[in-house]
């Protein structure tokens, strides 16, 4: 009997999955819970492990293949079955043995099939109408309708403009993949339609002028990173405000305790985690601060589990570190690191990077003084942290140099207002610049 | 012209056909020396007298039995149900033995009864008599059903449903029983089945019924002020459903909102809508039918209340410029 493999949905955002490796040929055995392949999705790269067991009859794509969740990746059975030669997607069905299908495989299939249906082109009837009586195809129309629905005069517009031009549908995608404007290319098909060679052709004639070097597909992580803050920078309203923080005492506190931790540890405690710290004990008072924006609903939180945006090759993580107000500065060095270093080698769970509730952003480690930190929605603030560096400062009328930093606080000002922004800021830095306040 | 209210319309057409043909007849609660409910046949029973003007006992099943007994022997009664929702006492009788007997004696016997009914809210006359339930009758082969939403329709309409050999549902809203208009003294009548645009448009039609033809029109004129061009179809008459003018309007505009103040759910802007969308008209629409219609609640006795269960002006302006997604206003 026939067994579907699916690519599994592991967010609620996910949408496709990125095959990375194989760990099984076809016609090896496959028992239940051993790792089957390897995907990155927008957010991590996890194996996905067999649900059943038998021989692993078909692979349907290859490493580096984009396959939308619920798709069949691959069957398995027994050695006399027979699984089909192409992937049985929403679509051609027919080809899937019926009864091989599990029972809920037949929801799965109906969510491949009506995801399948919301890419189709929206267009009213009208429009579709309009496009049809004027030989235009419908999906080189720009919708300015809710969801980027077609209406008719957008069919109206686009037959005015000089844009109406045509393009196969595969010169359009190909356009689209490469960012080129259609409208600026010479189509050289019937009645000027763009085709396939004259996109490419553009693609070499910019690539000429421009001496690229390379084009990177926006995808998986970095199209995430890419989605997720434009989503933000567009739909929050982002006031910045900043403060100089004197970090002398702090840099004493982490000598102080920086032979303890490490003993008890292994780890070097950081500034992040004194930040951290003094962030968490901070934002009890501030319960706007560590709030979510959820539906027009200012969600408070209880928890104050802190997002640690790291760094990693392809873009940006943010794994949570729940409960840092509860949290002693050991457990906090070690948890920390622990995350980091898994979020740098990929090996974060879903679990990991979900929850929290105020983010972090800490460039200090670079020649940043401040910055313009963008919100981790729908979280409703985040701190940015610049480098500490000796400056110049008043202090009793007396130039004195000190150990500065700068922290900047992004907030949502659809949630929070100026002056409570301010006070949370206004907290943080006295707490940091009396630290031993910390341990009252 | 001289313009009359609605109620004296009504009055007037079935003084008109009473005076032409002695087998039509009044009956209902109340009618006679009274005037019915809203007074609609007072001063009648002095000109055609007892026998004609024929106040009933508290039955509404009991009239209608009458009903449909005297029109199956060569009668055409006209029967008066205080308020519309009463109906549903009287509905064995329309239902199963006037709205089926013509049919099932091989139209050998007729029966050419009108049943007149307010209907409708806004007289803070609470749950059980400020219905519009005129969507279930419309589901039965055999009636017609008619909603006038001025007194020159309605007029018009009412010769013509004393006139049809056939049992017909007349609902007058009872809020438009004062509302004037010019009205002809001389006899006309208008066809069941014909639609009557009442304002010319192009952006957009909406179909309206009864005192929703009025908000439509009030709608229109707002409308108009912001470049909306409204095209106000009233269709006057349910069942037979003027389908052309309909789906001559929405081809031309390219937009439909349904109104109408029954519920919305199972209302008969449900039937208007299906309608377009199995026509030509369909290839014409520019955006998702857009319904209106009285939220799922009884209709509360509180003012207020009454007023937010039922589409408004400014929900039937928001809705069309949701449907040319144009910015709709805060409500």
């Amino acid at each position: 009997m026939l067994k579907e493999v699916f690519m599994p949905k592991l967010s609620s955002t996910m949408e496709v999955g990125t095959l990375l490796e194989w760990f099984k040929e076809e016609g090896e055995s496959v028992e239940v819970g051993e790792p089957l392949f390897e995907i990155m999705t927008d957010k991590i790269n996890i194996e996905v492990e067999s649900y059943e067991e038998g021989i692993l009859l078909k692979k349907y794509y290859d490493v580096e293949d984009e396959v939308p969740v619920n798709e069949i990746v691959a069957f398995i059975g027994e050695a006399n079955d027979k699984a089909p030669d192409t992937p049985p997607a929403a679509g051609n069905e027919e080809q899937t043995e019926k009864e091989a299908a599990p029972e809920d495989a037949v929801s799965q299939k109906e969510a491949a099939t009506s995801g399948a249906s919301t890419s189709k082109v929206r267009a009213t009837p009208a429009a579709r109408r309009a496009a049809r009586e004027n030989n235009l195809s419908i999906e080189n129309i720009q919708g300015t309708g809710p969801n980027g629905r077609i209406h008719e005069q957008d069919v109206v517009d686009a037959l005015n403009k000089e844009s109406s031009k045509l393009v196969t549908p595969l010169a359009a995608k190909i356009a689209a993949d490469q960012g080129i404007d259609t409208d600026s290319v010479q189509g050289t098909g019937a009645r000027g339609k763009v085709v396939k060679q004259d996109v490419l052709g553009q693609q070499n004639t910019s690539a000429q002028e421009t001496g690229e070097l390379e084009r990177i597909k926006l995808k998986g992580l970095r199209k995430a990173v890419a989605d997720k803050m434009l989503q933000s920078a567009r739909s929050i309203p982002h006031v910045t405000l900043t403060t100089d923080v004197d970090m002398s005492k702090a840099i004493e506190v982490r000598k102080a305790l920086l032979p303890t931790i490490e003993a008890q540890t292994g780890y070097r405690v950081s500034y992040t985690e004194i930040i951290m710290k003094a962030t968490a004990s901070v934002l009890k008072n501030h319960p706007k601060v560590n709030a979510s924006l959820i539906d027009n609903e200012i969600v408070m939180n209880q928890a104050i589990n802190l997002g640690l945006a790291v760094a990693v090759e392809d873009g940006l993580i943010v794994p949570s570190v729940p409960n840092v107000d509860k949290a002693g500065l050991a457990e906090l060095t070690t948890v920390s690191k622990e995350l980091g270093a898994k979020a740098r080698n990929n090996r974060l769970t879903p679990d990991e990077m979900r929850g929290s509730t105020f983010t972090i952003s800490n460039l200090g480690m670079y020649a940043i003084d401040g910055f313009t930190p963008i919100i981790n929605a729908p979280e409703t603030a985040i701190l940015g942290v610049g480098r500490i560096v000796e400056k110049p400062v008043v202090i009793d009328h007396v130039v004195e140099v000190r150990p500065m930093m700068v922290l900047s606080l992004s907030f949502d000002h659809r949630a929070i207002d100026g002056a409570p922004a301010a006070a949370f800021l206004t907290e943080l830095k006295e707490r940091l610049e009396n630290p031993w306040t910390l341990l009252v | 012209m001289r313009e009359i209210t609605y109620l004296e319309a009504v009055r007037e057409a079935m003084s008109i056909e009473m005076r032409k043909n002695e087998d039509v007849f009044l009956m209902g609660e109340d009618i006679g020396v009274y005037g019915g409910a809203f007074g609609v046949s007072r001063g009648m029973i002095e000109e055609f007298g007892p026998e004609r003007i024929r106040n009933t006992p508290i039955s509404e099943a009991g009239i209608a039995g009458a009903a449909v007994g005297s029109a199956l022997t060569g009668m055409r009664p006209i029967m008066e149900l205080q308020f519309s929702d009463f109906i549903t006492i009287a509905l064995d009788q329309i239902v199963n033995q006037a709205a089926k007997l013509r049919y099932m004696y091989g139209g050998k016997g007729k029966v050419p009864m009108v049943v007149r009914t307010p209907s409708g809210s806004g007289t803070g006359a609470a749950a059980q008599h400020s219905q519009s339930l005129e969507a279930w009758v419309t589901h039965i082969p055999g009636l017609k059903v008619v909603q006038p939403s001025t007194a020159y329709d309605a007029k018009g309409l009412l010769k013509a449903a004393i006139d049809d050999d056939n049992p017909v549902i007349f609902y007058e809203h009872k809020l438009l029983y004062k509302t004037n208009s010019e009205v002809p003294e001389e006899e006309y009548s208008i066809p069941l089945g014909e639609a009557d645009v009442k304002r010319e448009g192009t952006d957009i039609t909406i179909v309206a019924t009864a005192i929703m033809v009025h908000k439509a029109l009030e709608a229109a004129a707002e409308l108009e002020k912001e470049g909306i061009s409204v095209e106000v179809v009233d269709p006057r008459t349910l069942v037979p459903l003027d389908t052309e003018t309909i789906i001559e309007s929405v081809a031309k505009t390219g937009h439909l909102v349904v109104v109408h103040e029954a519920v919305k759910r199972g209302g008969f802007g449900g039937e208007i809508a299906s309608m377009i969308a199995e026509s030509e008209a369909f290839d014409y629409l520019d955006a998702p039918i857009k319904r209106l219609g009285g939220v799922e609640t009884p209709i509360p006795y509180n003012p207020e209340l009454e007023k937010a269960a039922i589409p408004q002006v400014p929900d039937i302006v928001n809705a069309v410029k949701e449907t040319l997604t144009k910015k709709a206003v805060a409500k």
